[in-house]
């Protein structure tokens, strides 16, 4: 994860757009992916995107202090998508969550992929910012432990905590949603 | 320990966020405990179905659109700084206009003198000329000798060599006589 820009952001940092271009490209999935999956809608994702990048830009010679563009792009994604998503929407409470009503014996297969999309891509609502930034992180970027924490500026034992919660909760959701234990 | 309290392990086990001497301790409760067996299996598969709706790709057209977003605002960031220096500009460069002119303007309120007088040492003042500014502007405020006397000089100059001119405004103050010296005459 610890990885760090040579040549491209100095570049950048001079005023050279075809340079931060470049760093762009290098990161815009990790910025991109993970705001669309804490966020949920690619408008929104696209438009955080823009914002973090823009912010990345005026602080090329700060973040290149941090020596880790990385943890610094999640932190800020992250902090980014908690603003809109503040704005935009409540999270959902699981036990607010409807159940599947289905006659199948196995109501989850009965859906169609698109609908099955929706209703896994909400379960992440289900959890607090936190929680859904801490399982983003560790469960779908892929991250330690230790880099997660590095990431929401957190101790390690924190993050444990919400990632532990979040799975659970995750588990609480499919199971009430389709009315089955999974 | 109930199975409550194994809670938090397996949901980090699931994960495979303990160390070995944990994990070892939670497969050997998990060995004899068929509940905490389906909360495991429960947390796998829940993982699984998230990984899966959110690992699929992101089309190429989206990253782009961003991409030509930022260096879009980053390429009108330049022209807005220019023209915000360009405004400033024309505005210093109205103040010294208008520096300029003040003057010129304080001037102008003296030759609003009712009926000032015109004498020009050794020559008559040209046509529109005898006056505090430029000739054109105030040539309404003075009364200058139309009819030039015999051997005079003539009275647009034109034609004559440049010579010094003084106008001398009298105004109906008599405390308040005004002398306005000109390099050559007509200017």
């Amino acid at each position: 994860m610890a990885q760090t820009m040579d040549g491209p952001d100095a570049r950048a940092r001079a005023g050279d757009l075809a340079a931060f271009e470049a760093v762009m490209r290098q990161y815009e999935r990790l910025v991109l992916v993970t705001a669309l999956r804490l966020l949920g809608n690619i408008e929104d994702a696209k438009d955080v995107s823009q914002e973090v990048f823009l912010r990345l830009y005026r602080n090329l010679g700060k973040v290149e202090a941090e020596a880790n563009y990385q943890a610094w792009l999640y932190r800020v994604t992250v902090n980014l998508c908690n603003d809109v998503g503040r704005k935009r929407r409540p999270s959902v409470a699981v036990e607010d969550v409807p159940e599947l009503v289905s006659g199948d014996a196995d109501p989850q297969q009965s859906l169609t992929g698109a609908e099955r999309q929706r209703v896994l891509r909400m379960s992440l609502r289900a959890l607090s910012e936190k929680e859904r930034a801490a399982l983003v992180l560790r469960d779908l970027e892929g991250l330690s432990t230790r880099e997660v924490a590095s990431a929401l500026g957190s101790s390690e034992a924190t993050v444990r905590s919400q990632i532990c919660k979040a799975r659970v909760k995750m588990r609480d959701f499919v199971e009430r949603y389709f009315r089955r234990r999974v | 320990m109930n199975c409550v309290d194994w809670e938090e392990r397996i949901a980090l086990y699931a994960g495979g966020d303990l160390s070995p001497a944990e994990a070892q301790g939670v497969e050997r409760h998990l060995a004899e405990c068929a509940g905490c067996q389906l909360l495991l299996s429960g947390l796998r598969e829940s993982l699984v179905l998230v990984r899966e709706v959110h690992g699929e790709p992101i089309e190429a057209a989206h990253f782009a659109a961003v991409r030509a977003r930022v260096l879009a605002e980053l390429e009108r960031a330049p022209a807005r700084g220019w023209r915000f220096a360009w405004g400033l500009a024309m505005a210093a460069a109205a103040m010294v206009v208008l520096m300029a002119i003040w003057p010129r303007q304080e001037l102008k309120t003296v030759t609003h003198v009712p009926a000032p007088v015109v004498r020009a040492g050794g020559a008559d003042p040209p046509v529109g000329g005898g006056t505090l500014g430029p000739p054109a502007r105030t040539s309404r405020t003075v009364r200058p000798r139309r009819k030039a006397g015999p051997g005079g000089p003539e009275r647009t100059g034109g034609s004559a060599p440049p010579e010094p001119m003084v106008v001398k405004l009298l105004t109906n103050d008599p405390d308040v006589v005004i002398y306005w010296i000109t390099g050559t005459k007509g200017e």
